[in-house]
């Protein structure tokens, strides 16, 4: 036997380099993937993916609703795995990418728009047309990405809330606890004056996000939905409201970096004046910060049109086995009494149509926690889900973090600023195919 | 015995025997027995770095994203990564951190190292003091200094008490200040480890050099300039080395002190961070992060090639 020569062992070398360029194959192609086949019926066994719901609040309830739905449909199987939620883009974009995604995963519109462009969601305008009548329109729409031509998701809940005050630093820094901000006007307004008093107790420990843009009244984007415009007129009048506080030390430098963990945690330590929050953050503030809550003052969100929420959903992966299974778990799960119970249990909003009709959340009991839900139910009711589904949470809302302290600190003017920012999302949207 | 009288004693092979000490690895009467020795190693080397890095290096030529293969652009995220502000400042960050930090790395430590060498009976107690930051987790690391230097942290409540400052330092807040900031938790983390590196380098320096110095009343910078720092010059250039590819890197500091953000206005980004930001999540830009990746390496690559090139010119003169 001849040893490797060291032209051999060369020729080795170049062999792996080529092998590997072929197996990168510059990336894998998720559209390129066969279609599975799906057996047409509600049988077999699928998974279900949640987030951080796994725990003593809400175990009980989803292994009744999964032991329901299986008595009901003999044959089949349905696995629940959750996993913590940090990161979870990371786990679903590995998943994605090993083409091992769950059946069915709860997940937020921004997620489902960029997995549905890489086709691996079902498109549910196609694969289950007659669900649409079951949703409120504006949570339909909420999974309609227009540029993608199609509905991603199942509707399932809705989070919206008012706006919390601490009335202990209003009395201090010399505002009147009795007239709460509940405009944007209102809001800078007394911001102001509580710099002036209070040096280290703002008012406001963010910049703003893109909701609040949406909020103020901003054009998020173009009607198709192929372009971001927040960097018009009235984004800038909004920026430069936070400039103003800024130069009058009514804003922190640490508030140009600060993300919503930390305004929740600067709020829950009692140097902060104002946060939007929802049922959850109430419930939240009464179990880890009482002294705060003691002296909670409690307004409808601030806006100049309609409120904003958040919304939840549920997708089915379009390379599932058992799609008609999929689907109709994601169905049965999101159906209006399902919601109602899931509401009642996790202080959010049911999707469905006529749900927010029940005395769960018209009838009130003078309770503190029934008045919040009540004025948040009124405002699910009028809101709108101003997130747009294709700006990252990522890149996009990073980078327009970054832009707006630059323009905040004076590094950019606030238009300089937006025009980055919009650039930078459009360029990112254009590029994906 | 010198070395000539060694080569001179060591039996001459003849024929057959003289061509398998020729190539090296045929020295045993089957041929492959090496390879499949070197294999295991080999394997997890091509498996774990070599595939991966060509990988990189052939995505870094396309539009690819995490969930879509690309297609062939050519040099176009190249020249998009020069056009990239956050790029620059990137760069400029991280090499700012080589420049500050590795000095640092390779004087402290031999200082130190020096110190307590001397202190025979305390030797064990400052070891494990000095080492202990660095199998300290790096995010325990950094959340307590963040902790320490936040507006309301310790530091700005020793120098408020003290009267030495009239408002809170914004160590967390401010570009420069954040990045010396984490530019010290590096240092302060490293000490240790490369502290027990120059140990083991102190103990091979002769001890009769130090007698002699002693006895021709050599003081005590003098004897460390003139043979403790020539005795470890070998280890230094190893810890400049170390310590310039990993402060070129570094990403855990500045990310927990920032809170993952990069600072206010991303003004504190290194390359890593930028790297990290653009290659993970659903968005993920695979093409663009890879095209960093690797001018990142050619940098590093680079800085390693300097510092080698430099060490034989050293040993040659």
């Amino acid at each position: 036997m001849t040893m490797i020569s060291r032209r051999g062992r060369l020729a080795l070398m170049a062999g792996l380099a080529i092998g590997s360029l072929v197996l990168s194959g510059c990336g894998s192609d998720m559209n390129s993937s066969s279609k599975p086949s799906d057996d047409g019926k509600v049988a077999g066994k699928i998974t279900f993916q949640t987030w951080n719901l796994k725990n003593d609040k809400f175990t009980s309830y989803f292994n009744t609703l999964i032991a329901a739905f299986e008595k009901a449909h003999p044959g089949t199987d349905i696995k629940w795995v959750d996993q913590p939620a940090e990161g979870y883009q990371d786990k679903l974009s590995a998943d994605a990418a090993a083409g091992s995604l769950p059946d069915v995963i709860d997940m937020g519109p921004e997620s489902a728009y960029t997995l549905g462009q890489a086709g691996v969601l079902l498109n549910l305008e196609k694969d289950d047309p007659g669900a649409r009548k079951l949703y409120l329109d504006k949570a339909w729409e909420a999974m309609t990405f227009k540029k993608l031509g199609g509905t991603y998701g199942y509707p399932w809940y809705l989070n919206t809330g008012p706006s919390f005050f601490n009335t202990a630093l209003f009395k201090k820094c010399g505002l009147d606890p009795k007239h709460l901000p509940e405009t944007f006007d209102e809001l800078f307004d007394q911001a102001e004056i509580m710099g002036k008093n209070c040096k280290d107790t703002p008012m406001m420990a963010r910049m703003p996000s893109i909701e609040l843009f949406g909020a103020y009244g901003v054009p998020l984007m173009n009607s198709a939905g192929t372009k971001f415009t927040y960097n018009d007129a009235k984004g800038v009048e909004l920026v430069e409201h936070f400039r103003k506080l800024y130069a009058g030390k009514a804003l922190t430098k640490e508030a140009l970096n600060n993300l919503q963990t930390k305004e929740l945690e600067t709020f829950k330590a009692g140097r902060l004046g104002y946060m939007g929050g929802s049922s959850y953050t109430l419930d939240d503030l009464k179990a880890t910060a009482p002294n705060v809550y003691k002296t909670l003052g409690i307004g409808p969100a601030i806006t100049n049109g309609a409120p904003n929420t958040y919304m939840e959903s549920l997708v089915v992966n379009a390379g599932s086995k058992h799609k008609t299974l999929a689907k109709a778990f994601a169905r049965y799960v999101t159906n209006p009494a399902n919601q109602l119970a899931f509401g009642k249990k996790a202080s959010v909003f049911p999707s469905t149509v006529g749900s927010m009709d029940d005395p769960y959340f018209t009838k009130d009991d003078g309770q503190p926690s029934t008045k919040v839900r009540l004025q948040s139910a009124a405002q699910v009711k009028k809101a709108v889900v101003y997130w747009p589904a294709a700006f990252s949470g990522g890149a996009d809302q990073d980078t327009l973090r970054e832009q707006l302290a630059l323009a905040v600190i004076g590094k950019k003017s606030v238009k300089d600023a937006l025009d980055t920012s919009v650039k930078f999302s459009n360029d990112r949207l254009a590029s994906q195919r | 015995m010198t070395l000539t009288a060694q080569r001179t004693e060591t039996p001459r092979r003849t024929g057959r025997s003289a061509r398998r000490v020729r190539h090296g690895l045929a020295t045993h009467r089957w041929p492959l027995a090496p390879w499949l020795f070197l294999l295991p190693a080999l394997a997890a080397v091509v498996l774990m770095v070599l595939l991966p890095f060509v990988n990189t290096l052939g995505i870094s030529f396309t539009d690819a994203t995490l969930l879509r293969g690309g297609q062939f652009v050519g040099w176009e995220n190249f020249r998009q990564m020069f056009a990239d502000e956050r790029f620059s400042t990137a760069l400029l960050n991280s090499t700012l951190y080589t420049l500050c930090v590795v000095p640092f790395m390779v004087v402290l430590p031999l200082i130190l190292a020096t110190l307590v060498s001397r202190a025979e009976r305390l030797a064990g107690f400052f070891r494990t003091t000095m080492y202990l930051p660095v199998i300290m987790s790096p995010v325990v690391v950094g959340l307590i200094w963040t902790n320490m230097l936040d507006q309301r942290g310790l530091v700005n409540e020793v120098l408020g008490t003290l009267h030495a400052v009239t408002e809170p330092v914004p160590f967390l807040s401010d570009r420069w200040l954040l990045l010396f900031s984490a530019m010290f938790v590096t240092i302060w983390t490293g000490l240790g480890y490369y502290m027990i590196v120059y140990l083991a380098a102190l103990v091979n320096i002769d001890r009769s050099l130090y007698d002699a110095a002693a006895v021709d009343g050599a003081g005590v910078v003098r004897t460390f300039l003139s043979i403790t720092v020539p005795g470890v010059r070998s280890t230094m250039a190893l810890i400049s080395v170390l310590s310039s590819v990993a402060a070129f890197r570094v990403f855990g500091e500045i990310y927990v002190l920032t809170g993952g953000t990069g600072g206010v206005g991303g003004g504190d980004i290194t390359m890593t961070m930028l790297i990290q930001r653009e290659g993970t999540g659903l968005q993920a830009r695979t093409g663009y992060a890879s095209a960093i990746s690797v001018f990142m390496f050619v940098i590093v690559g680079g800085m390693l090639l300097v510092q080698l090139i430099m060490q034989r010119k050293q040993r040659t003169s």
